[in-house]
């Protein structure tokens, strides 16, 4: 393994792989990324792999169009060998409340005055894009065709593929044990396979971010808790877009697979670290999906399984560096969307990292909003 | 044991073996009787007297490998099908087996086959080179089967259906074949769990029952990690597949 490096990159899932790929595009020698177990074992591996641009706020909004439109071209672009199965079927938001239907057509306003091409829908319009809706269930919703999902494992690859081009080291299977800090500067990283020597480390953990964090003596004001997801046998295609709604608490889309992969939150989830799968989701997740959508009730369910949403105080990721730790970096916090917005990631913090002007301007984002009391809320987040 | 399952043990096999040495000449017979029983056709059939005369017709055969070339002559003539003949010295690291094969359909010359045990489990590919089959044989066809030369004691049958092709399904689910297995591996994916993710083996409605065994073998052949020392991935409910609606159900009945 390397003794030094320019970079070390702590984490294989999405954000690691396309923080690695932007460093190395923009000339960055030396970087070392770092996973545990193998690329997208952790909360990337393991979540809906949907892509929304229908978001509440001008910042998430951006964001996620920026990504949507780099996913569009991602094969070509990274010159992958397989295919990240990027299916742009939509979103349908389905709305139970008419205070939903509210913030919807503001939403909807916002998106459209930055190009995202969403429109709101009726109950009737909603049963031309999925006919098996029970309307019983909802007043109206809205509607993004370039909106959709692809494949976590093929899209990491992807990252990881070109990154290994540019130059990257990828050393799968190594754990960090330790960060070393001397007079307020990171000068190393321990792990079990050896020491990298290293000015800047990046903490893209997903799921166990903190606990990184914590190696630097930093505090990240995160936890992580258990979602729950599961995944039925594979049918002809009948589901273009992803069936969403906040108040009625589901996601629920086909793979271009044949299968569908449906998930909800739930308060009550542990927030201890586990990964295991609990019979209370299966059988609310069931309730609710044949309630919503009931042609899918005699789907079978094969596989059930579950993740790490790593939660921050405003559900948003933070993209920033620590103040009192120079060359700590961290991508984490993503609460649940940090697969979508993994080229944004990528961008985000290379540029960041090297000081570049951004491509985006996601400085809202930064470390210190917490303790500024500056929360970036976003109506739209299940 | 033989008397209950008829194979063979290592043991009886180890006293009829022929010496490294001898294997290492040439084509030599090896006689794999082991039942006091009054037969004799291996000692009358053989044109260079290489079979130790049965002065008691219930003896057991005993092959004398100096005088024996391996012609093969006695392999159709043992109605027991216990009679084969090695060649070590047919390649580099490879052997020919000469297997008396009474199944059909009979394999084709060029053929590749899954060659098997003793018991009949597969143990690698094999080749077939020559499939003799004339009125001498009298319905006991003999197949010349090309093999890696470590397994010339071991193989000593075949089955037709080549389970080591390239196109063989590993992951029926999914349809992952052992050629795309194989590359793979190649390419770094080199635990359960990345095959797993990378090519949906094993997230059918199976959940890897038939392919996991067969990946991790495979992983094994081509790395060397042995398959209980490689990680396995997570076993995840539900046991098989159950329909929505049937976790729908409101309880009826609290019991």
């Amino acid at each position: 393994m390397n003794k030094s490096a320019s970079v070390v990159i702590i984490g294989g899932g999405i954000s690691g792989n396309a923080i690695a790929y932007e460093l190395a595009k923009r000339g960055q020698k030396d970087i070392v990324l770092l996973e545990k177990k193998f690329l997208t074992a952790g909360s990337t591996g393991r979540c809906g792999a949907g892509i929304r641009m229908q978001w509440g706020t001008k910042l998430n909004c951006i964001m996620s169009k920026y990504s949507v439109e780099r996913y569009e071209h991602l094969n070509e672009e990274l010159d992958y060998e397989h295919d990240i199965e990027f299916k742009q079927g939509g979103y349908l938001m389905c709305a139970a409340t008419s205070k939903e239907m509210e913030q919807f057509a503001l939403n909807v306003k916002l998106q459209n005055s930055l190009g995202i091409p969403s429109r709101m829908i009726t109950p009737q319009e909603a049963l031309e894009i999925i006919p098996y809706i029970n309307t019983d269930y909802m007043i109206g919703g809205a509607f993004c065709q370039k909106d959709g999902h692809l494949n976590p494992f093929h899209t990491t690859q992807a990252f990881a593929n070109a990154a290994q081009r540019l130059g990257v080291c990828i050393e799968k299977f190594t754990t960090v044990t330790g960060i070393d800090v001397d007079n307020g500067k990171v000068i190393g990283v321990q792990t079990d396979k050896g020491y990298i020597a290293t000015n800047v480390v990046v903490d893209c953990a997903g799921g166990y971010s903190q606990y990184i964090a914590k190696m630097a003596g930093i505090d990240l004001p995160l936890y992580s808790q258990r979602h729950q997801i599961l995944v039925t046998e594979p049918v002809e295609p009948l589901q273009g877009p992803m069936f969403m709604g906040f108040a009625h608490n589901i996601y629920c889309q086909q793979s271009p697979h044949g299968s569908f992969i449906m998930g909800r939150g739930d308060d009550e989830e542990p927030k201890d670290g586990r990964i295991t799968s609990g019979w209370t989701f299966l059988e609310e997740m069931a309730k609710n999906c044949v309630k919503l959508l009931p042609l899918l009730k005699d789907l079978t369910v094969v596989r059930q399984w579950s993740g790490l949403y790593n939660m921050s105080p405003d559900k948003q990721p933070i993209y920033g560096h620590a103040p009192n730790v120079e060359g700590f970096y961290m991508a984490s916090g993503f609460s649940g969307h940090g697969f979508m917005f993994g080229p944004v990631t990528g961008v985000v913090m290379a540029e960041m990292i090297l000081g570049l002007s951004p491509t985006v301007d996601a400085s809202q984002l930064c470390f210190d909003r917490f303790e500024k009391g500056q929360l970036f809320i976003e109506p739209s987040v299940v | 044991m033989i008397q209950k399952d008829g194979i063979a043990t290592q043991e009886m096999i180890d006293s009829i073996t022929p010496s490294a040495e001898r294997r290492s000449k040439g084509p030599v017979a090896v006689v794999e009787c082991f039942q006091s029983i009054p037969c004799n056709p291996c000692y009358t059939s053989c044109p260079r007297k290489a079979m130790k005369e049965l002065i008691d017709i219930n003896d057991m055969p005993q092959v004398n490998t100096d005088i024996c070339n391996g012609c093969g002559v006695c392999i159709s003539h043992c109605p027991g099908l216990a009679i084969f003949v090695i060649d070590e010295t047919y390649g580099d690291n490879q052997c020919l087996i000469k297997m008396p094969y009474e199944f059909t359909p009979l394999p084709s010359e060029g053929d590749y086959v899954t060659a098997t045990d003793r018991g009949g489990k597969p143990v690698c590919r094999g080749k077939v080179v020559k499939v003799v089959n004339t009125p001498m044989q009298d319905r006991t066809p003999i197949i010349h089967l090309v093999v890696p030369k470590e397994f010339s004691m071991i193989v000593r049958s075949l089955n037709i259906n080549d389970i080591y092709d390239d196109n063989t399904y590993i992951c029926r689910c999914e349809e992952l074949t052992l050629g795309e297995l194989r590359e793979y591996i190649r390419k770094g994916y080199t635990t359960l769990d990345e095959i797993k993710r990378i090519t949906r083996a094993g997230m059918g409605p199976c959940q890897g029952r038939t392919c996991r065994q067969l990946i991790m073998n495979e992983i094994a052949k081509l790395t060397g990690v042995k398959p209980q020392d490689q990680l396995m991935s997570t076993f995840r409910p539900p046991v098989k597949p159950v329909k929505l609606g049937f976790y729908a159900q409101e309880d009826t009945d609290n019991e």
